[in-house]
């Protein structure tokens, strides 16, 4: 039988659509199962004022039989056969007569009991009782009342449509009444409409104004684009999030293109195109990656015969454009340079002082940033870049439009003719803003970036504002993950610790707190966001509790670490070695240091093993400096057969100290070579696992 | 249409749903929401119907005169109705047909567009309302004002007169608009936007107005000690302008910013407090 819901509203936000109807049908899905009334199908279709689900779902609830068990047959009857008052009193307790009683053969013997068939309710019945619980447990990320109820939603609810196998179903809800009556476009044709199914709902609508179903909105919103953009050979900028926004702010589509001066072209484009996206929600349109001096934008209507709405959004979009390069020329005329004062009256956190103090901060860092990644080149443009970096945000153009910061910097950089190298570093330096977005291109810019994001952490720890699962301020995460994004994909060989500490000291005497206690606390930090990262890519946990419980004074080498690890744990040997180096790391736990002397071996299997040891120990250096993980771990497995052996045939804890100071020095030895390339002690293995299970 | 009679339609419109004409409030404010007649009704439990013009000055929004958009005073035509009704769109949708908009020829949109103010502790939930592209008013469902959760729910819709006329007038300047059918707009605000452009960016005292600033502060917690909750509210917009010029002068830090904003948001909850308490008391006890 088919089912009807439409839930029609004032003007819903397009990003609560989606989730509304799809958490409609995933409740109304669960309730019809759980009222024995399934449906085999369910559809979902939306508008910017309705949201609809569509099932398919029984008639009613299937009959039931039911069984009773009364008292046992031999207590229910006289030895004449005449029932007992047992027998009397339980079909009295039934509403039956003792006639109606059967013999019913159980485990436990022959007893009486009454078999009756319940009727199953009508779902006409049934549903008007569930439908308000499932509207009132819809919510939406901002709620709101309105007139004198209490009830809360994203926006009011003005109707509600119910149809039941053709026929309207009436439930009460929040002063509504339902029925079988929906209203068309709330312009077009605002008349109330009386349907009896959804194809009589579908076709009402459709000639009515609305549109019910968002992707058919969406293909008409395309193929009227493209019969605009085929004849001028000309292509959509394509930006599927604004088309999934407009798609769901209509119940009409149609599109309209303009044209603004080609003056405007002049902008930059990123300039230009954040304006007509940001300001007014409309499309670019490009021919070879070149923008045109062309928009096209969706509105709520099925035509424009007069060209009002095209006239109506020109003019806006030339005051917008107009603002955007008044913005533009205004900025410039002034110059980064002579604005940069005024960042000492922007605060960048209270007890951490200005954007300038920041500055100031981001030139030093930058200069030993560029000095370490041996780009000394660069170093002279990266101090620039890091001086002017921060100007943009007292601008004109960054007031207006946030999202152009960093970019907008960029651009009056390169327009005022700083070298390029410069520009493109303070273009780049917000970059990567998420784990999904690019790192800088430029090495300028990634230093830049990485100075920048580092001082923000630093400080931000430094006066002890603590970053908790919901709440991170700064985005001290976002930032951390920038930062070992840049590092890992430049390869860059950093000393962690020292560029902390580097930080640090451009912060003077703002910081107050410890030292060594603010540098814990980064790295443990940075060593969550490693592993955050190091999992979304797919790597073993336990790998990366290995790769990163070895340290990360050096970020690149984690990720180095965890390849080794994770090339090598499908070979045959890399089992009998973990267990191996766990065996070493128990034995020489809380033992204190010792060397081991040559001289005092005495088994031919200590002999062997101090023998590969040497030759490891010289060669595994080299290797582990040049990062090459995969090589170092190979050769490290060499061990596995003679530690076996010398634990086989020799006694570590030997009565004799000596002996026993030696021989822990030799493993002491081992585990030394061993502690740079991974923490054996966190990788899980199979026969391990089994013992777990136990 | 002149701007003027725009302004003489939408009253006529707003008076015939039942409104009351209330006069424009002479205490400068940034937005018709902050005047008495807004903040004060959306208060308590009794229903209002009220609608009025409002001057709104917006300092950092001065630009000398240059600007065909912007200027540091605008009109606003504020409406008020408590509790909301359940066809409020349409009887807005009405008042643009009254102004002679053939909806049918045009794209109208409910854009989301929820609305907030820090200073005055307030915030709702609705949409700016866009003709062709063109922000034409502000529709807000209040939730909360002075910090407390509203009931019922009070609707408002602003127009923005400047906006709306340039909108039926077809004219890209607003200093061309027709303010009578004899005076324009440059006529009367151009001079005024150069003059006070020059004030609010470069001449306004920034010691007289920090100083005016923490006065009209101390005053207005004094005045609700003495439960003189309607002057201690001016008080508060006035320290909410002598902020917004402070602004423009540039003299305000991020920091400042938010303590400055919370000052006047603390004594503007405590007079929300202490109104809607008095409004909720029974009328003798008043």
């Amino acid at each position: 039988m088919e089912f009807l819901l439409e839930i029609m509203t004032e003007e819903l936000p397009p990003s609560h659509v989606r989730s509304a109807v799809e958490d409609l049908q995933d409740k109304l899905g669960r309730e019809f199962a759980a009222a024995q009334l399934p449906a085999s199908s369910l559809k979902t279709f939306s508008s910017s004022r309705r949201l609809v689900v569509l099932a398919e779902i029984p008639a009613g609830q299937p009959d039931r039989d039911m069984v009773v068990t009364g008292p046992p047959k031999a207590a229910a009857f006289a030895a004449d056969g005449s029932p007992t008052p047992a027998a009397l009193g339980f079909a009295r307790s039934k509403g039956a007569r003792v006639e109606d009683l059967q013999v019913l053969t159980t485990e436990r013997g022959e007893y009486m009991g009454l078999k009756t068939s319940v009727k199953g309710k009508p779902a006409a019945e049934i549903i008007p009782g569930l439908l308000p619980r499932v509207i009132s447990s819809l919510s939406f990320p901002r709620m709101m009342r309105w007139g004198t109820g209490l009830f809360k939603f994203s926006r009011p609810i003005r109707n509600l449509l119910c149809l039941l196998g053709g026929r309207a179903l009436v439930f009460s809800f929040e002063g509504l009444t339902s029925g079988g009556m929906t209203f068309g476009h709330k312009l077009r044709a605002p008349a109330p409409l009386l349907v009896d199914s959804f194809a009589a709902y579908r076709e009402a609508l459709k000639t009515h104004g609305v549109t019910i179903d968002a992707e058919e909105r969406k293909a008409v919103i395309l193929a009227r684009i493209s019969e605009h953009l085929t004849p001028i050979e000309a292509e959509l900028y394509a930006d599927p999030a604004l088309l999934d926004k407009l798609a769901s702010d209509i119940e009409c589509p149609f599109v309209v293109m303009g044209a603004f001066a080609e003056e405007y072209l002049r902008l930059p484009l990123e300039i230009l195109s954040t304006a007509l996206r940001e300001g007014m929600n409309v499309f670019s349109v490009v021919r070879g990656g070149k923008q045109l001096p062309l928009f096209l934008g969706v509105a709520d209507t099925s035509g424009d015969p007069k060209g009002y709405i095209r006239k109506g959004n020109e003019r806006v979009l030339k005051a917008r454009l107009a603002d955007a390069r008044f913005f533009w020329e205004q900025d410039l005329k002034t110059g980064l340079k002579k604005r940069a004062p005024g960042l000492k009256n922007v605060v960048f956190q209270d007890k951490l002082g200005t954007y300038d103090d920041k500055t100031q901060r981001l030139k030093k860092i930058v200069a030993y940033l560029a000095e370490k990644a041996e780009a000394k080149s660069l170093a002279k443009d990266a101090v620039l870049a890091a001086e002017l970096c921060k100007v943009d945000l007292i601008t004109d153009m960054v007031r207006e439009f946030p999202s152009l910061q960093g970019k907008a910097g960029g651009l009056y950089a390169r327009a005022e003719g700083f070298p390029e190298t410069a520009a493109r570093a303070i273009y780049e330096h917000y970059q990567p803003v998420s784990l999904e977005d690019e790192p800088p291109e430029s090495l300028g810019g990634a230093l830049l970036s990485l100075a920048d994001k580092l001082d923000t952490i630093v400080g931000v720890v430094g006066v002890g504002i603590q970053t908790t699962g919901s709440s991170d301020p700064f985005g001290l995460r976002r930032n951390a993950q920038g930062v070992c994004k840049i590092i890992l994909d430049r390869r860059l060989a950093l000393s962690f610790p020292r560029l902390v500490d580097k930080v640090m000291a451009a912060y003077g005497d703002k910081i107050k707190r410890p030292k060594a206690e603010v540098l814990s606390y980064i790295t443990e930090f940075f060593a969550g966001r490693l592993r955050y990262i190091y999992e979304k890519q797919g790597y073993r946990y336990d790998l990366i509790n290995a790769a990163l419980g070895a340290g990360i004074e050096n970020i690149h080498q984690t990720l180095l670490r965890l390849k080794a690890l994770d090339a090598l744990k499908a070979s045959p040997q890399f089992e009998p070695f973990i267990l191996m180096a766990k065996r070493v790391n128990n034995i020489v736990g809380g033992q204190s240091p010792s060397k081991v002397d040559p001289g005092l071996l005495t088994e031919k299997a200590e002999k062997d093993l101090y023998s590969t040891f040497s030759i490891i120990k010289t060669n595994s250096a080299p290797m582990l400096a040049k990062g090459d993980f995969v090589q170092a771990q190979k050769m490290v497995f060499r061990l596995q057969p003679l530690l076996d052996s010398f634990f086989e045939q020799v006694m570590v804890m030997a009565k004799e100290s000596k002996l026993r100071k030696n021989r822990i020095g030799l493993l002491l030895g081992i585990k030394k070579i061993l502690d740079p390339m991974a923490d054996y002690s966190q990788v899980v293995v199979e026969g391990e696992k089994a013992k777990e299970k136990k | 249409m002149s701007l003027q009679n725009l302004i003489l339609s939408l009253q006529h419109y707003w008076a015939g749903q039942g409104c009351y004409l209330a006069p424009s409030y002479d205490v400068e404010v940034g937005a018709g929401t902050m005047t008495p007649d807004t903040f004060f009704r959306v208060l308590g439990p009794r229903a209002w119907k009220v609608a009025y013009v409002q001057p709104s000055r917006r300092p950092t929004d001065g630009r000398f005169g240059d600007n065909p958009n912007r200027v540091q005073k605008h009109h606003q035509f504020q409406v008020i109705i408590k509790p909301s009704p359940a066809d409020i769109q349409s009887i807005y949708l009405d008042s643009l047909k009254a102004l002679g908009i053939d909806l049918a020829e045009h794209d109208l949109r409910f854009d989301e567009d929820d609305w907030e103010s820090p200073s005055i502790g307030a915030w709702g939930v609705g949409w700016q309302v866009m003709l062709d592209g063109l922000e034409i008013s502000q529709f807000t469902y209040f939730q909360q004002a002075g910090g407390i959760d509203v009931f019922p729910i009070p609707v408002e819709i602003t127009y923005g007169l400047e906006r709306l006329e340039m909108f039926l007038e077809g004219k890209d300047d607003i200093y061309d608009l027709q303010w009578s059918d004899d005076v324009t707009y440059r006529d009367l605000r151009l001079d005024e936007e150069r003059q006070f452009s020059e004030y609010n960016f470069n001449q306004a005292s920034v010691k007289g107005l920090r100083e005016a600033f923490t006065g009209h502060e101390r005053e207005a917690g004094q005045l609700i000690e003495k439960g003189l909750v309607l002057p201690a509210y001016d008080m508060c917009l006035k320290c909410s302008h002598t902020f917004n010029l402070l602004d423009a002068r540039g003299a305000i830090s991020v920091t400042e910013r938010v303590k400055m904003i919370a000052q006047i948001r603390a004594l503007v909850s405590r007079i929300a407090k202490d109104f809607t308490a008095r409004e909720t008391k029974p009328e003798g006890a008043r």
